[in-house]
C-alpha cells in the first residue's frame, strides 16, 4: 500500500506541473494582448511606446517569459499568488473570500447526489424494467440533458414570480450568519447536486446490475442469505467502487457548471469571481483561479485513487 | 474488366451501410426517433431564413417583453425582438459550432490517439502525460479561458471547444488502436514489409471508424451545454446574433425576467441535448456495445 500511494503521488507532480505551464501558455503566450482587451484598443494606439513600456513594466508583463513564468512560480511558492494586475489585491484574498462559499456549495452537491443518486439506481437495478426502473431512467436522461443554468435560472424566475422571493445577492460565510449563508447556497447546490445525481444513479444502476450476475452472489443467495443482505453486504460494495470513480470526474462537471450556475443565482462563489476578472480581463486573476480549480480537481481524484487502492486491493497490487 | 469491380465494391460497401443502418434501427428503435429528432433540429437551423416569423434582429420598443400570444408564439424579449425567431436563428450558431467542434477535437484527439497507441512506447508514455494535463482542467474553464484569451467569436469558440474534446479521442481511440495492432492481419501487414504510415491508415484507422462515430455523436450534447454556457457567461458569438445561451444570458441580466425570456431557449438547449444523447447511446449499443460505461 505505501508504494501505491508514493507512486500515486509522484505521478500527481508532473501533471501539476505541466498543468501550470500549460495555463501558463494558454494565458500568456496565445495571441491576445490584455492591455488593449482591458483598455480597448483605441486607447492603446494612442499610447506612445514609452507610455506603453512604461504599463507593462507596472504588470510584469516587459520581462521575458521564462522570467514571468519563474515569477508566477514564486508568487505560488509564496503561497500570495500574486497580484490582481488592475486593482492591486493579493488573490489569495479573493481565494480566501470567494472559495469557501464554492467549497461548500461543491461539497452539499456532491451529498445530494449519492444520497439522492444511490439509491434510485440500487432499486432501478434490483428491479429493472419496472414501472419505478422506467420513471427513474426518464428522469435521469432528462437531468443528464438539463444545463443546470438554465435550471438555475428557472427556479430564480419561479421564486421570483410565485413567491416574490430572492435570495440575497451577498457574500455571507457560514459562521457570519448561517441562515443567510444558507439561502446563497441551496439554490446551487441543489442544481449541481440533481445534475450529478443523474449520473450517479445511472452507473449505480448499470454497474450493480452487472454485479448482481455475478457467481459469488447466486452463491450468497444459493446459501439462504436474505435478499437485503446480499445486496448490502455483498453486491453493493462491489458496485460503488465505478461510482466512486464517476464522483470524482464529475467533480469537474461541478466546477465548469458552478461558474454558469453561480451567475444564474448571482452567488458571489469562485465561478463568480472568475466572470468577473474575466470581464475586467483581468489576466492575473483568471491564470490564478483557473490553477486553483485544477490543482483541486488533480487532488481530488488522487485521493479517490489513494481511497480505490486501500478498498480495492486488485488495484494496488497491480 | 477493372471498371466492374470497382462499381461491385461500391455496391458492396453501400449496402454494408445500409445493413449496418437496419440493425441500428432494429435494435434502438428509440433512439433511431432521437435521431430524427436531431435531424429536425438541424432542418430548422439550415431553414431558418424561411420558416422565422420576423427579423430575429428588428426591435420593437412598443412592443417590449410581450407575453407569448399569436404574434408571437413564444413572445418578445426585453427590447422587443421576436423570441421565436430568435430561437431558430440561434440554432445555427449552436449546432454549427457543436458539430464543427466537436468534428475538429475529435479529428485531432483520434489521429493523436491512432498514432500514439499504434507506435507505443515512449512516444506513448509522453503523449499520455500530456493528455492528463489537459483533462485535468475541467473542460468548461479550459475552453472559458482559451475563448478569454484568443477573444470571443465563432471560430475561436470553435478552436476552443475543440481542444476540451481532444483528450477523448485520443484515450479511446487509443485504446482501440492497442488492440488492433496486436492482431493477426496487422502482423501480416508488417510482414509484408508495409510501412507504419500504411498499416495505421489503411489497416488501423478503419477500425476505429465506429468508435469516432460513437465519441462524435456522445460528445455533441455535452458541447451544445458549452457552448450555451460561454456564451451564457458573455464570452459567446458577440450580440446582436442570437445565440440560445446568449438570450438565457440576456435574461438573466435582468432585475426581474419573465418566464418566457428564460423558458424557450433553455427548453431547445434541452431537446437538442437530449436528441444527441439518446441517439449517441443508441448508436454506441448498435455499433459498439463494449464502449458502454466508457464514453
Amino acid at each position: 500500500m505505501r508504494t501505491y500511494i508514493l507512486k500515486r503521488i509522484l505521478y500527481a507532480i508532473p501533471t501539476l506541473f505541466g498543468v501550470t505551464v500549460l495555463i501558463f501558455a494558454i494565458m500568456r503566450i496565445l495571441p491576445g494582448d490584455p492591455l488593449g482587451a482591458y483598455y480597448g484598443i483605441e486607447t492603446i494606439i494612442n499610447w506612445t511606446p514609452a507610455q506603453r513600456a512604461e504599463i507593462l513594466r507596472d504588470l510584469g508583463l516587459d520581462k521575458p517569459i521564462a522570467v514571468q513564468y519563474a515569477i508566477w512560480m514564486k508568487d505560488i511558492a509564496s503561497g500570495r499568488l500574486g497580484e490582481s494586475f488592475f486593482r492591486g489585491d493579493p488573490i489569495i484574498e479573493i481565494l480566501a473570500q470567494r472559495g469557501p462559499i464554492s467549497a461548500q456549495i461543491g461539497i452539499i452537491s456532491v451529498a445530494i447526489s449519492w444520497f439522492i443518486g444511490l439509491p434510485v439506481g440500487i432499486i432501478s437495478a434490483v428491479r429493472p424494467n419496472s414501472i419505478w426502473d422506467m420513471c427513474t431512467s426518464f428522469f435521469t436522461v432528462l437531468f443528464l440533458a438539463i444545463p443546470g443554468f438554465w435550471l438555475g435560472l428557472l427556479i430564480v424566475v419561479g421564486l421570483i414570480s410565485w413567491l416574490q422571493y430572492k435570495a440575497p445577492i451577498v457574500s455571507v460565510q457560514f459562521w457570519e450568519n448561517p441562515w443567510t449563508n444558507f439561502q446563497i447556497i441551496a439554490g446551487p447546490a441543489i442544481v449541481l447536486g440533481l445534475g450529478q445525481a443523474a449520473f450517479i444513479a445511472r452507473m449505480a444502476r448499470s454497474s450493480l446490475f452487472e454485479v448482481l450476475r455475478e457467481d459469488y452472489v447466486r452463491t450468497s443467495r444459493a446459501k439462504g442469505l436474505i435478499e437485503r443482505l446480499v445486496i448490502a453486504r455483498h453486491a453493493l460494495p462491489n458496485a460503488l467502487l465505478p461510482v466512486l470513480t464517476l464522483s470524482g470526474v464529475l467533480l469537474g462537471f461541478v466546477m465548469g457548471g458552478s461558474v454558469a450556475v453561480e451567475q444564474a443565482f448571482t452567488v458571489p462563489g469562485l465561478g463568480k469571481a472568475l466572470v468577473v476578472a474575466a470581464i475586467d480581463r483581468d489576466f492575473n486573476v483568471v491564470q490564478n483561479i483557473v490553477l486553483f480549480y485544477a490543482v483541486i480537481f488533480v487532488l481530488v481524484n488522487l485521493f479517490i485513487d489513494l481511497l480505490y487502492g486501500w478498498l480495492d486491493p486488485r488495484i494496488r497490487l497491480n | 474488366m477493372e471498371s466492374v469491380d470497382i462499381r461491385e465494391s461500391v455496391n458492396a460497401n453501400i449496402s454494408r451501410s445500409l445493413d449496418a443502418f437496419r440493425v441500428f434501427i432494429r435494435r434502438s428503435p428509440f433512439a433511431a426517433v432521437w435521431g430524427v429528432v436531431g435531424l429536425i433540429l438541424v432542418l430548422m437551423a439550415v431553414a431558418a431564413p424561411i420558416i422565422s416569423p420576423n427579423d430575429p434582429l428588428k426591435t420593437d420598443f412598443n412592443n417590449m417583453s410581450a407575453p407569448p400570444d399569436g404574434d408571437s408564439y413564444f413572445g418578445t424579449d426585453q427590447i422587443g425582438r421576436d423570441l421565436l425567431s430568435r430561437i431558430l436563428y440561434g440554432a445555427r450558431i449552436s449546432l454549427f459550432v457543436a458539430l464543427a467542434s466537436v468534428l475538429l477535437g475529435t479529428t485531432i484527439g483520434g489521429v493523436w490517439g491512432l498514432v500514439s497507441g499504434y507506435l507505443g512506447g515512449l512516444t506513448d508514455m509522453i503523449s499520455q502525460r500530456f493528455v492528463e494535463i489537459i483533462m485535468a482542467l475541467p473542460g468548461l474553464i479550459l475552453a472559458f479561458a482559451l475563448v478569454l484569451v484568443m477573444g470571443a467569436g465563432m471560430w475561436t469558440i470553435i478552436v476552443a471547444i475543440a481542444v476540451t474534446r481532444v483528450p477523448f479521442g485520443a484515450r479511446i481511440i487509443r485504446s482501440v488502436a492497442l488492440s488492433v495492432k496486436e492482431t493477426a492481419y496487422v502482423e501480416a501487414a508488417r510482414g509484408i514489409g508495409a510501412s507504419q504510415v500504411r498499416i495505421m491508415a489503411r489497416h488501423v484507422a478503419p477500425q476505429c471508424f465506429a468508435p469516432f462515430l460513437i465519441l462524435f455523436t456522445v460528445h455533441l450534447g455535452t458541447v451544445i451545454v458549452i457552448e450555451a454556457s460561454l456564451s451564457f457567461l458573455g464570452l459567446g458569438v458577440s450580440p446582436p446574433t442570437p445565440t440560445w445561451g446568449g438570450m438565457l444570458g440576456e435574461a438573466s441580466a435582468l432585475l426581474y425576467p419573465f418566464w418566457w425570456h428564460v423558458f424557450f431557449p433553455g427548453v431547445f438547449i434541452t431537446v437538442t441535448v437530449l436528441a444527441f444523447n439518446l441517439f449517441g447511446d443508441g448508436l454506441r449499443d448498435a455499433l459498439d456495445p463494449r464502449l458502454r460505461g466508457t464514453l
